[in-house]
């Protein structure tokens, strides 16, 4: 065409494209943020409320279940659904499985149409603090009767409650009961003798004897340095009781500093400075980390939550007899025993108020706790529901799963946890933190300021919503 | 099409350039063809990438969680409140390393790299490049092919404390303060170690393009410099540099957003944003704020921060080339 042929033109049109070069950058740099437009509010419609449907859930609908697709499968869900279809003829349970719950789910959110019933869980979940004002209070789930005809909160283990209550509001209903604890090889620990610390003081005793076998005492991976934060905690809370937990999850000022969890602090620092912890951890994946002490045994004593056993299934040594002990005290006179639990409950199945079938996701959360759902769960994922004696004696061949409920037996009422960590998202600036601590690059002061630090800088931030924890 | 029989408009030629377009030459083809070429593309344009521009920069004034359809205007307090963000301020102070450090470390060497297979070969003969340039060719240009994600998940292997190769190798040889030395966990080395896997993935790439460039300038210009007495050195500094400014402009804005992005290989080396923070990328902040805090609103703010510092560094990159003399404002 003449556009060839006319230099201004092709002048401007130059320009033009230099502009656009310019852009360009722009428009992928913005891209990466964008929300949706608005969406309208459905209740949600209700059938007739009777004792085999005491949420009224309509008669022959559909029950939209998205489920987190990580170490626990989705077997079990489609399980629970069945369960549904059979207690409800008609009804048809779509569960489908999710690995990123955030990024999938949000536009969702936004358009008003949520899923029935999320498995809010895995490392991309929704922030509950973000989404808690959009769901339904469960305990109405609670005080209805299981399949089996009991009233479901008796059937549970004291304590799963409140962790998925805020404000007073019971909007998330944690299903697999997870016990933190230091876990060891059984067997390593008979062959030489060694018994579990029971302080701090034990913990370094136990750290020489290690290195004389030409082990470690502790090790880390980078992903999971505040796995000694969640330890360190739980030693606090045992030893200056409800106090240290209160001014922890109310974010006060100087919570880090009180007498307790320095008393803690400084047990690790010491054990860290006498060489006991295995170098490179803030270099390793946190897997390949665990690796270490499962399978290769360089160190002997890891804290973590109950999934441990099943997480490294694949890479623990033949006769290794995984099994947990609670966290040591700092002194021996104790506020809490040593015998006190840090468990809660994970896996957070929450129901939208906006769902379509809202009553259809409290059905979906009934049949999950009847005890046939929870001892196939049990049974196919070796992990604890939040629902009682759903585990054999021989904890279906699970060494890990046994002490579990040892564990849990011997605690009795003395069982505590906290959220404030993941309910304002703290995790990723607080491994930071850990990081820099455990591979001996700071000091109790540092660590205890960078940490008041974090936590300062939520409190004093209003537009984060605080959750007041009692 | 039948644009190709361009029989539509009388006269045409430099007589016409000057003349305004009346209703007459608005036939069927023409107006086709801007349909097909220019509205089309534009409307994809406006929706797809500047209505999402206006959205961010609108949810960047508002409190709005990502999660409701509701959400208040709060005016520019997520940006007062990102100047104070200690954390946020060294993301920014990261991305701009990498945006300073790997454009030249990677283009540099490319370069040094192009003219070896091209015409660093043998001073007397055709100007060819080094004996079995061809396989240097093929094989650097390998790990562009590997995704970058995978490039990141090998290289986090290699700098494994315990079992990986690199302190395999350094320990093997005798340096024994490399037992279980933490590459991405110490301050002083996680950048480094990065920039380098960065690097390394994307020589390949940009060599390639180099080598194409230089292909293209006529191999007499060289003969002459030759017969002149240039040395190598010489040839590559005033004669291909010169010559291929042009690509190397645009690698350089290239390699710049890429380097301001660098999302995919922190997130398989340094998912946490390091030790002491010392390798976190604006994106990466903007991607945490989002999704596990659930402050699309303030994320939104960090997300044009990130659009402002690519456009001043497009912008920078350009105004340099002007001033040192480049021909023209993009290539001809």
């Amino acid at each position: 065409m003449e556009i060839q042929s006319k230099p201004l033109v092709r002048r401007d049109f130059l320009r033009g494209a230099l502009v656009t070069a310019v852009m360009i950058p722009l428009g992928a740099a913005l891209t990466s943020c964008v929300g949706g437009g608005g969406g309208g509010a459905t209740g949600g419609a209700t059938g007739t409320v009777s004792a085999t449907n005491p949420f009224g859930m309509v008669d022959k609908s559909t029950v939209d279940a998205v489920i987190f697709k990580g170490g626990y499968g989705i077997d079990y869900a489609t399980f629970a659904g069945k369960q549904v279809e059979k207690a409800q003829a008609g009804s048809t349970v779509d569960v489908t499985a999710q690995t990123n719950i955030a990024q999938t789910l949000q536009p969702r959110f936004v358009a008003g149409d949520p899923p029935d019933v999320i498995d809010n869980s895995g490392a991309n979940l929704i922030g509950i603090n973000t989404i808690r004002d959009q769901l339904e209070d469960l305990t109405s789930v609670v005080e209805a009767e299981n399949y089996e005809g009991k009233v479901i909160k008796d059937t549970l283990y004291p304590g799963v409650i409140e962790p998925g209550t805020f404000d007073g509001k019971f909007v998330q209903l944690n299903y697999v009961l997870t016990v933190y604890a230091m876990w060891y090889s059984a067997s390593l620990f008979e062959a030489n003798g060694w018994t579990v610390p029971k302080t701090w003081d034990e913990m370094l005793d136990l750290g020489a004897k290690a290195q004389a076998a030409g082990k470690y005492l502790l090790g880390w991976g980078k992903e999971a340095a505040t796995y000694y934060q969640t330890m360190t905690i739980s030693s606090a809370i045992k030893e200056g009781g409800d106090e240290v937990r209160l001014a922890l999850g109310n974010l006060e000022p100087d919570c880090w500093s009180s007498a307790p969890v320095q008393g803690a602090f400084t047990g690790l620092k010491k054990i860290i400075d006498a060489g006991y912890m295995k170098p490179g951890g803030a270099g390793t994946q946190f897997t390949a980390a665990q690796a270490q002490w499962s399978n290769t045994e360089e160190f002997v004593l890891y804290p973590s939550g109950g999934w441990i056993e099943n997480e490294m299934k694949s890479q623990t040594k033949e006769g290794f007899e995984m099994t947990g002990a609670p966290e040591p005290t700092v002194t021996s006179g104790s506020k809490l025993p040593w015998e006190a639990l840090h468990s809660t409950a994970g896996e957070g199945y929450i129901v939208p108020s906006k769902a379509k079938n809202a009553a259809g996701g409290k059905e979906f959360l009934r049949a999950m706790l009847s005890q046939e759902a929870a001892v196939n769960f049990a049974k196919s994922t070796f992990s604890s529901t939040i629902v009682k004696d759903t585990i054999p004696a021989d904890g279906f061949g699970s060494t890990a799963l046994v002490s579990q409920v040892a564990m849990l037996d011997a605690a009795g009422s003395d069982v505590f946890s906290w959220n404030f960590v993941d309910l304002y998202g703290m995790n990723t600036d607080q491994l930071v933190v850990w990081n820099t601590f455990l591979q001996g690059g700071s000091d109790v002061a540092t660590l205890t300021a960078d940490l008041q630090a974090i936590t300062d800088k939520v409190a004093g931030d209003s537009a984060i919503k605080k959750v007041t924890v009692k | 099409m039948t644009v190709v029989n361009a029989q539509v408009a009388p006269g045409g030629g430099r007589t016409t350039a000057t003349r305004r377009w009346t209703r007459k030459d608005l036939t069927f083809d023409k107006i086709s063809f801007m349909v097909v070429c220019l509205v089309v593309p534009l409307v994809v344009y406006i929706v797809f990438v500047v209505s999402p521009f206006v959205q961010a920069a609108y949810y960047s004034l508002t409190d709005w969680s990502g999660f409701t359809s509701g959400m208040n205007f709060i005016g520019v307090s997520n940006y007062v409140k990102l100047f104070q963000d200690a954390t946020f301020l060294k993301s920014v102070g990261n991305s701009v390393t990498l945006a300073l450090v790997l454009p030249i470390v990677t283009l540099g060497v490319a370069l040094i790299f192009a003219t070896l297979v091209t015409i660093g070969g043998p001073s007397s003969g055709a100007i060819r490049g080094l004996r079995n340039a061809s396989f240097y060719r093929v094989i650097s240009f390998f790990p562009y092919v590997i995704p970058a994600i995978v490039i990141g998940l090998i290289w986090a292997q290699v700098y494994d404390p315990n079992i990986g190769i690199l302190n395999g190798l350094l320990t093997g040889i005798g340096l024994d303060q490399f037992e279980a030395f933490a590459w991405l966990g110490n301050v002083e080395t996680a950048m480094p170690a990065v920039m380098f896997v960065i690097v390394w993935s994307l020589i390949g790439f940009y060599m390639v393009l180099f080598i194409a460039a230089i292909k293209g300038i006529p191999a007499e210009i060289y003969e002459a410099a030759r017969i002149d007495g240039a040395g190598r050195l010489r040839t590559a500094l005033t004669i291909t540099i010169p010559l291929i400014r042009d690509n190397i402009q645009t690698a350089y804005i290239y390699m710049g957003i890429l380097a301001l992005d660098a999302f995919v290989y922190m997130a398989a080396l340094e998912s946490g944003g390091g030790p002491a923070n010392s390798t976190l990328v604006m994106s990466q902040q903007l991607f945490t704020t989002a999704f596990t805090k659930g402050q699309f609103g303030y994320a939104c703010a960090m997300g044009v921060i990130l659009a402002l510092v690519t456009l001043l560094f497009a912008g920078v990159v350009f105004l340099v080339s002007r001033l040192t003399g480049g021909s023209n404002e993009v290539a001809e």
